[in-house]
């Protein structure tokens, strides 16, 4: 009889490690005075800042050189690939959140994109238009049922948080359907290097702008914390069909004006 | 010869001055609406008119742009101090501390962000050539601005469209100027106050560190 730990997955045990880890960094977290915050959504700014330095030195050392590799000797075939490949695994979270969301018809194209592309195991894109389906994560669900977006948090490798699109994410990786699926020892193999590659391509989509916070702000740490609230603020309404509200900025810009009567 | 009250002359007679008051505002609001729609249309109107000339201007310099630094460097000045509203910019950018801020602080201020903006184009000037700004719709927001949606959309279909959104100032008494540029709904000036906001309360709240801060960046480059 095969022992119980067997029945995970390599890539739902790698879940469970890094769930693990957030788990001791977020009790490792200690609150900074309000005297000394910035930005009164960031309450452990000192360990946020700490740790935004860590992640900068890991992409100094491994994902800059990395992507910047990937975005000059790849072949564009290849990149296409790959990135189709990796929205394809995304698929099924999408299809769950949007079902839970209630916009079925997002979750019906994701259906149906995931079972046609999934004759290729999503490397060729089959489908007419793939930026018909809106990506969700249970993140943006919760914000649908009106979940606080809590603290923000700077995550070991995994970069800017709230603590909503953190449980989000742990979600979604531990109710993927494609991490519970046994298979050989290449998928296995695949199913591992899909993280890593997912890191990147997002650094080598967005090559320059993040080198332009990165090497240009003269606080890296605010202006990332900044792009990813408004970023992520952005994605929310666009759950709620308000592709092109910024009610932050409006509200900031009306405020100001007040001020200035 | 005393007057009679039937039991429906009170409410009959509510009715009656109900009415007329909202008769009243009706025809208030129909003398007072127009204007004010005429208003927004013209503040739509310059709005419209400046980022066209803007978008015109940038279209007519890249079209000819051998890729000579110092050409750059005075076209991208020229259209900032024409279309920009740096000293609103320059006021927003700090939020609160504009008003603790010497004046002095304030015009070192001012001249250290308009070269920052300038260098900033200038150094991602590569990225607009084959883009083209097609505009939208726009929308009136509040009394003093209106905002103007498009996309810049990649002539060679390389790159994906980016939505873009203009915040334009549309004073009653001056000229249209832009405010700020929301790419993909993030806006560039929103993130520049939060920037500088976090620099100036980590020094305890003094002006003189965001400026000590963006100078010594722009002379690391």
């Amino acid at each position: 009889m095969p022992c119980p730990q067997r029945q995970f997955t390599s890539t739902s045990i790698t879940a469970l490690l890094g769930n693990g880890l957030l788990c001791l960094f977020l009790a490792a977290c200690s609150a900074t005075p309000d005297t000394a915050q910035t930005d009164s959504r960031d309450p452990y700014e000192t360990t946020n800042r700490q740790v935004f330095r860590f992640n900068m030195a890991v992409d100094s050392a491994a994902v800059e050189p990395v992507a910047n590799a990937y975005r000059h000797s790849m072949p564009e075939a290849g990149k296409t690939a790959i990135e189709n490949h990796l929205d394809w695994t995304g698929l099924p979270a999408t299809t769950m959140n949007s079902a839970l969301q209630g916009r079925f018809e997002n979750a019906g194209l994701s259906v149906l994109h995931f079972a046609i592309n999934g004759l290729t195991l999503g490397l060729a894109e089959l489908t007419e238009d793939p930026r018909e389906v809106k990506p969700q994560d249970f993140g943006q669900t919760l914000a649908a049922y009106d979940v606080p977006q809590g603290d923000y948090l700077m995550v070991p490798l995994f970069g800017p948080n709230t603590s909503r699109s953190l449980t989000g994410r742990v979600v979604d990786a531990v109710t993927n359907p494609l991490s519970l699926i046994k298979a050989g020892g290449t998928a296995t193999v695949v199913r591992s290097l899909q993280p890593p590659a997912r890191v990147v391509v997002v650094r080598a989509r967005q090559f320059e702008a993040i080198n332009d916070v990165k090497y240009n702000a003269a606080d890296p740490y605010a202006r990332t914390r900044s792009l990813y609230f408004q970023g992520r603020a952005g994605r929310i309404n666009a759950r709620v069909g308000q592709p092109t509200a910024n009610r932050t900025s409006d509200d900031l810009f009306e405020s100001f004006f007040e001020a200035e009567k | 010869m005393s007057r009679t009250f039937t039991p429906l002359y009170v409410p009959t007679l509510l009715f009656s001055r109900f009415f007329g008051a909202v008769s009243l505002m009706i025809m208030l609001m129909m003398m007072v609406l127009p204007a004010s729609m005429v208003r927004a249309d013209a503040r739509i109107d310059a709005a419209n008119a400046v980022i066209t000339a803007m978008a015109s201007d940038m279209d007519s310099y890249l079209s000819t742009d051998a890729g000579d630094a110092s050409a750059r460097l005075t076209t991208v000045t020229r259209m900032l101090d024409t279309y920009f509203d740096l000293p609103t910019i320059a006021r927003f950018s700090v939020g609160p501390y504009w008003r603790a801020a010497s004046s002095e602080e304030r015009q070192t201020y001012n001249e250290t962000l308009r070269l920052a903006m300038i260098g900033t184009v200038v150094n991602n000037f590569d990225q607009l050539k084959g883009l083209t700004f097609t505009p939208t719709d726009s929308l009136s927001k509040g009394d003093n601005m209106v905002l103007v949606r498009g996309h810049f959309s990649d002539k060679s279909g390389q790159r994906s469209p980016v939505m873009v959104g203009w915040r334009v100032i549309t004073p009653d008494d001056g000229t249209a100027k832009i405010l700020d540029v929301e790419i993909e709904n993030i806006s560039m000036l929103v993130t520049q106050q939060q920037e500088n906001l976090a620099i100036i309360r980590q020094n305890q709240g003094r002006f003189g560190a965001l400026i000590e801060a963006m100078k010594a960046k722009q002379t690391a480059k």
